[in-house]
């Protein structure tokens, strides 16, 4: 028996609502007193923080709980009650028990959509992380708003591999982290379910009819520009690569062009974070070979003399994609072919696609990828809450059924 | 090539030569006045012979006719450009040496074309002699380095062929053979060390050490070498699946060979220079029993400027890229950008490592991940 599996499961997403509500105000005193923990955490800059509460809070409606729990398990009810579905048997969803969210180090409150859920799931939650202690005040916020949260969802610090062996003893595991982190999670996995979010990069993909007119344009490297800059380029949801079809009104060079404008006008907004030498120098360093290779006849670079954003056209193809902080490649291409043959070739993973619209070869070519989400340039970093994150069902995996054929 | 180019190369090497010479053999450093002016003619030299570097200097505002005032405002190449094009102020099927770097995880390697071996021997002569033998003593070499016979274009394999046939006791070991370490071999030469008292100088990558001190943990042996006995380690760990941390590795070593820790100088150096840096660790022993901080020096031909993301030198203390400016890299390109960082003190560099690097993030792709898989 899990805290929450005597509350109604309208109640529970209600109260997520509620909290979360709670959380997009930028004068709500626990977020004000987080602000700074969570930029010298990240390294952000302040304006990119605000931005990822208001993103991840504002996502928390009501209806986007409803939407994704009723896509997903049919309707809230079944969570409550046996409930026959369409055309299948009646069935009730119960809790799966105890469920673990563990990020090992991610950019903002990554791990609160799939611990939510998992409470809306009736699950007990445990989140362990490196964090700033934004899940933990924002659970305190939820048990102001249900009691029974309070003993239903806990936050921690994770410890490691000192931790290991406790995860042995829920019944579901999700994860966050880089591969080797994920790996060595699942190893000490017991029987239970893991869900691994593991690494994942997201391109962008221009295509000629796109770049009829300046405006349309101008239109995509804003938005192009947003999802750069944000998290610095280390969400999975950041613009690693943009592939850009030649043939267009408006040349590869002159979009470039326009892409960096739009960069040096998304960072009034956003403003670089801070950066240790180390990236400092891998940056100037790629700005500086960029810079050669340009003088010696190929590509071009756009940047500024801090190097705080970087533009390269058409980089070697045997170069990956150089995930530094607010660093892009623009590729000239003649067709997804050609975009899907440079992915190929570095085997670089896809969680989503940028496009200014989906036709039947962008289509393609997001299957083909792998891509899990395909999206409009800017809305890049605004995933909803019902969409399938990792390309995974959201709170399908904290449930099991039980199907009831004699009522 | 003309013979204007062949008078004014001779001309340059000779004063370069004449440079690392006084240095060596009579401690006189080249002044600032004199490293500039040196410096700014072979920039000048470059701008007219090496192309590509030309090329990328006149973006950055500077040609023939427009000259820097100062070697600092030299434009630094970046380290990787040498794998891109070919860098040099004459043919390249002219070269007396050719170094290849180690490659990258994409697998392209870059060459340093050198016009003449000269520049080279005797900067790296030089800079040894002073920072691993300021007690001038002759030693036995064993190295555990890619040996020129089978790796003619290792710099570091050349380097130590060089240093050793000129200042070791004539019975030079190699104890790399297609690339494994040779660990009974080397074994049988410390004893025999051991045995007849006969101090060695132990020049090796920090790889080929971890190697080796596992080896020997395997067969539980410690040794004490014979006083005077002495490490040259060089390299990181980049690219490698293993990092051991520096000083456990020192401490480990010492241990193990019953040396001090003083004993073991970091040499730093890389394929695009023709001129290292060194620990003074064994320049200091005499009057400072400390051995850390570890500060690197060089001969007075090279300078090295700690920079920022925007190329201006930062102050004393701060931690920031390294610019070399290398007058023995006179045939190819005298200002090298590398990534490697470090924090210039009025005792001289301190080095911050190769393997720092920014931390991962959850659910996301980092470059270590990508090239890992």
């Amino acid at each position: 028996m899990t805290a929450l599996q005597g509350v109604a499961s309208r109640r529970i997403v209600a109260a997520v609502a509620d909290a979360a509500a709670r959380w997009t105000d930028a004068d709500f005193p626990p977020r004000v007193r987080l602000l700074d923990p969570i930029v010298e955490r990240t390294g952000y800059s302040l304006p990119v923080v605000e931005y990822a509460l208001d993103q991840l809070f504002g996502s928390i409606t009501r209806a986007a709980l409803e939407a994704t729990i009723e896509s997903e398990l049919g309707s809230l009810d079944v969570l409550d009650a046996p409930q026959t579905r369409s055309g299948r048997t009646r069935a009730l969803a119960l809790p799966i028990g105890s469920v673990c969210v563990i990020s090992s180090r991610t950019t903002i409150g990554v791990s609160i959509v799939p611990a939510v859920l998992a409470l809306c799931a009736k699950c007990d939650v445990l989140v362990k992380d490196r964090e700033d202690g934004l899940v933990r005040t924002f659970f305190a916020t939820l048990s102001e708003e249900l009691d029974a949260c309070a003993s239903a969802a806990r936050a921690e610090q994770w410890e490691s591999e000192s931790d290991a062996v406790e995860l042995q003893a829920f019944d579901a595991v999700v994860a966050f982290g880089s591969d080797a982190t994920l790996a060595s999670i699942a190893r000490t996995v017991g029987p239970g379910r893991f869900i691994g979010f593991g690494s994942k990069a997201t391109v962008g993909y221009v295509s000629r009819e796109a770049l009829r007119g300046e405006a349309e344009a101008r239109a995509i490297a804003d938005g192009a520009a947003r999802d750069l800059v944000l998290y610095e380029s280390e969400g999975c949801l950041s613009l690693h690569a943009l592939f850009v079809e030649e043939g267009g009104a408006i040349g590869v060079p002159a979009f470039c062009e326009m892409l960096a404008a739009a960069v040096e006008r998304a960072e009034v907004e956003f403003p670089p974070g801070q950066r240790d030498a180390h990236v400092n120098s891998r940056v100037a360093s790629a700005r500086n070979l960029a810079a050669f290779r340009s003088a010696t006849g190929s590509g071009a670079v756009f940047s500024n003399e801090r190097a705080t954003y970087l533009a390269v056209l058409d980089p070697p193809q045997s170069e990956p994609p150089a995930f530094l902080p607010r660093a892009l490649a623009v590729r000239s291409v003649g067709s997804t072919a050609d975009a899907l043959a440079y992915l190929r070739r570095h085997a670089v993973p896809i969680e989503a696609v940028a496009a200014a619209a989906t036709d039947d070869a962008l289509l393609a070519f997001a299957i083909d990828a792998g891509a899990n989400r395909i999206a409009r340039f800017g809305e890049l970093q605004r995933p909803p809450l019902e969409g399938n994150h990792g390309g995974r069902a959201r709170i399908a995996d904290f449930v099991r059924w039980l199907s009831v054929e004699n009522a | 090539m003309t013979a204007a180019y062949r008078e004014e190369a001779e001309q340059l090497d000779r004063a370069i030569l004449e440079a690392i010479r006084r240095w060596h053999a009579h401690d006189i450093p080249l002044s600032d006045a004199q490293f500039n002016e040196l410096a700014l003619h072979v920039f000048a030299h470059q701008l007219r012979y090496n192309a590509p570097y030309a090329s990328y200097c006149a973006q950055k505002g500077f040609t023939p006719d427009r000259l820097p005032q100062s070697w600092e405002e030299i434009p630094p190449l970046p380290s990787a450009a040498l794998k891109e094009a070919t860098l040099a102020t004459f043919d390249p099927r002219d070269a007396a040496l050719v170094f290849e770097t180690s490659g990258t995880t994409q697998g392209e390697s870059g060459r340093h074309y050198m016009e003449s071996g000269a520049l080279y021997d005797a900067a790296s002569l030089a800079a040894f002699d002073r920072f691993m033998l300021p007690d001038h003593v002759q030693l036995r070499y064993v190295n555990l380095v890619p040996n020129p016979a089978e790796n003619p274009h290792s710099s570091l394999g050349y380097m130590m062929r060089h240093v050793s046939a000129l200042l070791g006791d004539s019975e030079t070991g190699w104890f790399i053979h297609d690339g494994t370490l040779q660990v009974d071999a080397l074994i049988g030469e410390i004893e025999a060390a051991v045995e007849h008292d006969r101090p060695l100088l132990i020049a090796t990558t920090a790889f080929a050490l971890v190697h080796l001190l596992d080896a020997l943990d395997e067969r539980k042996r410690y040794f004490a070498l014979p006083a005077g006995s002495r490490f040259m380690e060089t390299g990181g760990f980049k690219g490698r699946s293993r990092y051991v941390d520096r000083h456990e590795l020192y401490a480990s070593a010492a241990r193990r060979f019953g040396i001090a820790l003083g004993s073991i100088v970091a040499e730093y150096g890389m394929t695009e220079l023709a001129s290292q840096y060194y620990d003074d660790v064994l320049l200091r022993q005499a009057r400072d029993a400390a051995t850390e901080p570890r500060y690197k020096q060089c001969g007075p031909w090279m300078r090295t400027r700690v920079v920022g993301p925007d190329g201006r030198t930062l102050a004393h203390g701060k931690v920031g890229a390294l610019v070399h400016v290398d007058l023995a890299n006179r045939s190819s390109v005298v200002a090298i950008e590398t990534e490697d960082l470090g924090v210039q003190f009025d005792e001289g560099l301190v080095l911050m490592g190769r393997e720092a690097g920014a931390q991962l993030r959850g659910c996301s792709l980092t470059a270590e991940d990508l090239l890992t898989r």
